[in-house]
């Protein structure tokens, strides 16, 4: 962990996490975030359990929905608020505590560098972290990566992963409409057509229990299918 | 006059009756629902009417040509309802991000961001 001028830079890196019922780990996952310096967006998107009453106590920027409306529209709603706090990175991060805080260096390498304004996590791209999904769930990775291809054009080697990094230009670029977890596939589109430049870096992700049974099952995927083609006819 | 088609032309009534007392909407709309009112009158009245039209498009019956135009025409109202819903969808999306930024609670640590 790193402390002093660091610490004081890692200020304008504004980590967005859209939250929903996670009050059990909630603190465990914004604390990491808060002890590295970064400026902490926690969006509770119209919780049930306690986790507004938990965020709202921690030192992080706090919004909540008034209304659940998806984690797509919470993602949104703190990348707006990270803009209109002058933020230089904005970050993606789950609430559900799978994703290694001392990863969003690794992200946000490339951005400062200025060799990319978005970077995006991969699960594909180290043997251990390919090897620490489960089975079926690299499967079922495996042929979003296709139909997110065919459906946006980017071939990226993780299909649905909640870990990215974006500058603040690129991040002005993105205007989430897709409220639930079609997001994921309508971000890759605006990226592209934003032409955005794009890099991957390998993330490792923590499968708990907990994730697990959160995360999106098969039914899920379909749904995502049906609303991005929908989308196409709706504008 | 046949029961089935007074009991009809009475329910179509009430229907446009009901669209021009409760429902506001563009002097076209009008036009369609008082054209379609119109019809339906018609069809009650002269049922031949609609077996003529369906033979001269290649269906057999009236009734079938009937049902394959309202499949087409529920569809269709099903489309409309579902890019009203999402219209509404964005337009809360944008009342709660707006509340919700309005009110976001700021963390109270003596280093304030400054950039």
């Amino acid at each position: 962990m790193t402390v002093g001028a660091p610490r004081r830079m890692n200020r304008s890196v504004f980590v967005v996490v859209p939250i929903f019922n996670e009050g059990p780990v909630i603190e465990s996952t914004l604390k990491p975030l808060i002890a590295r310096g970064y400026s902490v967006v926690a969006v509770d998107d119209a919780s049930d359990d306690d986790t507004w009453s938990v965020v709202r106590t921690l030192p992080v920027y706090s919004l909540r929905h008034a209304i659940n409306l998806g984690q797509g529209a919470a993602l949104q709603t703190g990348m707006t608020f990270a803009l209109g706090k002058g933020a230089r990175f904005i970050v993606h991060f789950d609430a559900d505590g799978q994703h290694n805080p001392d990863d969003i260096d690794v992200l946000l390498e490339p951005l400062r560098k200025g060799q990319a304004d978005v970077a995006l996590g991969s699960r594909f791209l180290r043997g251990a972290d390919r090897r620490a999904i489960p089975r079926t769930k690299r499967l079922l990775l495996r042929a979003g990566r296709v139909v997110n291809g065919i459906l946006t054009g980017l071939w990226l080697s993780d299909a649905h992963n909640g870990f990215r990094a974006f500058t603040r230009e690129a991040a002005a670029k993105i205007d989430l409409r897709e409220n639930r977890f079609a997001h994921a596939t309508e971000i890759l589109t605006q990226m592209r057509e934003a032409r955005l430049r794009l890099a991957e870096r390998p993330t490792a992700i923590l499968y708990t229990e907990r994730s697990m049974a959160k995360g999106q099952p098969m039914w899920n995927s379909i749904k995502i299918v049906i609303d991005v083609l929908l989308r196409r006819i709706f504008r | 006059m046949r029961p089935v088609q007074f009991i009809f032309i009475v329910l179509l009534g009430l229907v446009t009756y009901l669209y021009f007392s409760r429902l506001r909407s563009g002097l076209l709309d009008r036009m369609i629902v008082l054209l379609f009112a119109a019809l339906g009158v018609a069809m009650t009245m002269v049922p031949d009417l609609t077996t003529k039209v369906a033979n001269l498009v290649g269906v057999g019956r009236g009734v079938d040509l009937f049902f394959y135009l309202s499949i087409i025409g529920l569809a269709f109202i099903c489309l409309l309802l579902y890019s009203r819903i999402r219209q509404l969808e964005a337009s809360i999306t944008e009342l709660a991000r707006v509340l919700a930024i309005k009110k976001t609670i700021v963390p109270d640590n003596p280093d304030e961001p400054k950039f």
